[in-house]
């Protein structure tokens, strides 16, 4: 890929999407953590909704031939284990590797250091220490062909046609249920459906609602596909920037994604009056974060995608692989948050 | 001008402290005394209020002070 393209590129789609993140307060450790803690599903729901919008997106521009779906294979041990520590990491880290980059940009200082934990964990597990530790989880694969999907091989023609007919259900689904409910309350006390009067407003300084979170989300994340020709991903990008830093590689588009949302998130957090220079007050909690931080970055590359790209570039494409990293990490966020915060009831 | 009973300061607390913290110090208050949240994280800033409220606590005011820092004032039910 050409470097001014990538930079130019990268910049805007990185940054469109820090800004969305930062407005949705999109993050799925909230997402996943917030089902079992607090009974609260509204972030759950956004992911929900980017999963279907990414589905019919991916779908039709594989159909146009603008994309190459490429599913990752499926490795089990590397799927399962660099799930479940993933998810317990992102709890500790308290923030998902796309959480924690968007506050990078909002001035959380400890989100600074669990990025630098994640690209640390995530060279190790790269190409230092940990490295064997990976490959051994990576050996296993299963399947016969490039990528097993929920149903069966991986198949350019067939697989986009079930990705569209899973995601125009899912659509259908979440009308019914989430959507209709609320239209019929609104009709009944006679709200208006939806209230341009203060447009500007609520697009540039208030949190955006769940739904309209997850269909942004879906568009720019399709949009980045579309950029790239590939998923868009957070921990790659962290490491791209930590070669840049240290040797004389230049940034490549996923640094560059990386760059954009720090400067997208920060534009939203300023205009919104939510920036702020924030440090946690007690250190312990800050050497957790970076602890938390290493444990996604292992997590990330044994499983071979973070949450972004796992969940909101794998599962799209009904990867197997994806979708069991994907439950994985939620089961990994719900063990720690267990553990962290309703285990011990005070 | 109302009575704050107790504060609880969120401030550089991060995601889900101040939401774990403020459900338990309100079990912990009497009816009618008010807890005063001050908080610099904007997810729970706007997620404690519906907490609150959905716990049957009524949420006197939301306040934002600055860049990033609300006050949130809830009388315990």
């Amino acid at each position: 890929m050409d470097f001014w393209y990538a930079l130019v590129a990268g910049l805007i789609i990185g940054a469109i999407f820090g800004f969305i993140l930062q407005r949705g307060r999109f993050c799925m450790n909230s997402a996943f953590r917030d089902i079992i803690l607090l009974k609260e599903y509204k972030l759950a729901k956004a992911v929900a909704v980017a999963l279907v919008v990414l589905m019919v997106g991916f779908a039709i521009f594989a159909f146009g031939g603008v994309i190459n779906l490429a599913p990752k294979p499926f490795k089990p041990w590397g799927a399962i284990v660099g799930g479940l520590v993933f998810g317990v990491g992102m709890v500790l880290a308290a923030g998902c590797a796309s959480g924690t980059t968007y506050r990078v940009g909002e001035g959380m200082m400890g989100s600074v250091v669990a990025a630098v934990g994640l690209t640390t964990g995530a060279l190790m597990t790269g190409f230092g220490v940990l490295s064997n530790a990976k490959n051994a989880l990576q050996a296993t694969v299963v399947g016969s062909g490039p990528a097993l999907t929920l149903f069966g091989e991986f198949n350019a023609t067939i697989t986009p046609i079930l990705m569209l007919v899973v995601g125009l259900v899912g659509i259908a689904l979440m009308f019914f249920f989430w959507a209709w409910p609320a239209i019929k309350r609104k009709r009944e006390a006679n709200e208006s459906l939806i209230k341009f009067e203060n447009f500007k407003e609520a697009t540039f300084k208030k949190g955006y609602p769940w739904w309209v979170t997850g269909i942004l989300i879906g568009i720019i994340l399709t949009a980045g596909f579309i950029a790239s020709n590939g998923v868009v991903g957070i921990t790659g990008g962290w490491m791209d920037i930590s070669l840049w830093l240290t040797t004389t590689d230049s940034v490549m588009w996923p640094g560059f994604i990386i760059f954009g949302i720090i400067i997208g998130a920060f534009v939203s957090a300023y205009i919104g009056g939510e920036f702020k220079f924030r440090v946690p007050k007690d250190g312990f909690t800050l050497l957790k974060q970076f602890f938390g931080g290493g444990l996604m970055g292992f997590g990330a590359v044994t499983a071979m995608g973070c949450n972004v790209t796992n969940i909101l570039g794998g599962v799209p494409q009904l990867s197997l692989h994806s979708i069991v990293t994907g439950a994985c990490i939620m089961f990994g966020a719900w063990i720690a948050a267990y553990l962290l915060f309703m285990w011990r009831k005070d | 001008m109302v009575d704050i009973t107790d504060t609880l300061d969120c401030t550089g607390e991060v995601c889900p402290y101040p939401d774990v913290k403020s459900k338990r110090k309100v079990k912990k208050m009497n009816s009618g005394e008010v807890l005063e949240i001050l908080i610099d994280y904007p997810l729970s800033a706007e997620r404690i209020p519906e907490t609150m409220k959905s716990l049957g606590h009524e949420v006197l005011s939301e306040e934002k002070l600055g860049d990033s820092s609300w006050k949130i004032l809830v009388k315990i039910k």
